[in-house]
């Protein structure tokens, strides 16, 4: 599932069959691979919802139990999100220091999150070449 | 790669983060090698920065970047102008831009311009292999495509002499000179190897 299609999808809760917000963005966690929360706007209260609280990843919607799972980012959260941790539009650099291109788009697994592969211009990077994400640039294995 | 393409390139970490740039390159006492970089801070305004990066200390090395494990890779830059000074305190400590390339027949091939590395993910040391010296006009006559002060790249022995005015380099460096860095690598190890050096693969 690519980052792109999740994006804008409606988080809806299965207690009231409500929808408590909208995907806007997601908190890659570059030591797991793996997607560890997704950032919703229009909620009524909290901003993210861990990805382990997610009900269901579904091609319409994305469904949570109720809302008391949409929290605000603790400190392990802040610290991977904001612009440090972002990584559409990021140079892609692998250890060798080779510029790769920059990343366009993700695929996840929409069963738990991991990354399966960085989507950059022209080519893809699998997700367990991920070596860290920083200010400057997600760094990856060399190939 | 010519080391002038080095020279501000990014010092990044594997997390990503960009913690300094490159500011000048620190050869070895007897220019052979890259002993390490001196360094800046990453921005228009920022001055050099009281860290260095020894060579030892470098994960890769690529045309976009300077990579290494984490911030704790860098050290005093003391410790690499301590690396860059040869045992003996003699040398010029690298710096060999504007020297004149005589051969040991005592012709004159050029001026250095630009010093050629190289060196193997893999390898322990970057290794100098070449000067681009803009051509005499000695050298420009025997080479096609060629006038005089036109860019050519010169490749080197593992060891030579070094002093601030001229950089020794045998007669024969003359017939693998090179006019761009694709087959340059080739021309190294041919050259080497007519030398009877170890070469190094490309």
């Amino acid at each position: 599932m690519q980052w792109s299609q999740l994006k804008g999808r409606k988080v809806v809760s299965t207690a009231t069959a409500d929808n408590v917000g909208k995907v806007s963005g997601f908190v890659l966690d570059p030591a797991t691979r793996s997607v560890v929360a997704l950032v919703l706007k229009k909620t009524e209260s909290g901003s993210v919802v861990r990805w382990g609280d997610l009900l269901a990843v579904g091609t319409d919607a994305v469904t949570v139990a109720d809302t008391t799972v949409i929290v605000e980012p603790d400190e392990t959260l802040e610290a991977l999100a904001g612009k440090r941790g972002a990584v559409l539009k990021k140079l892609v650099l692998d250890d060798a220091g080779q510029a790769l291109g920059k990343v366009t788009d993700l695929d996840l697994d929409p069963d738990t999150g991991s990354l399966r592969e960085l989507l950059l211009d022209g080519r893809t990077v699998t997700g367990d070449r991920l070596l860290g994400v920083g200010s400057y640039a997600v760094v990856v294995r060399t190939d | 790669m010519r080391t002038s393409e080095v020279t501000a390139l990014p010092v990044v970490t594997l997390a990503g983060d960009d913690v300094a740039q490159v500011k000048d390159i620190a050869f070895s006492g007897d220019g052979g090698a890259v002993a390490g970089f001196t360094l800046a801070g990453r921005g228009l305004f920022s001055g050099p920065l009281k860290t260095g990066l020894l060579w030892s200390k470098v994960v890769g090395l690529g045309p976009d970047a300077v990579m290494i494990t984490d911030e704790s890779a860098l050290d005093p830059v003391d410790d690499v102008r301590g690396a860059a000074a040869s045992a003996d305190g003699s040398g010029s400590g690298g710096n060999v831009l504007g020297d004149q390339v005589l051969t040991d027949g005592g012709t004159d091939l050029g001026r250095v311009v630009d010093v050629i590395v190289q060196f193997d993910n893999g390898s322990s040391a970057c290794d100098v292999v070449g000067y681009e010296i803009e051509a005499s006009e000695h050298l420009a006559a025997k080479v096609s495509n060629a006038s005089n002060g036109t860019r050519l790249l010169v490749p080197l022995p593992d060891t030579l002499a070094v002093s601030g005015e001229h950089l020794m380099v045998p007669a024969s460096a003359e017939g693998f000179v090179s006019g761009d860095l694709a087959g340059f690598g080739a021309a190294v190890s041919a050259f080497r190897a007519q030398l009877g050096t170890p070469g190094e693969g490309v």
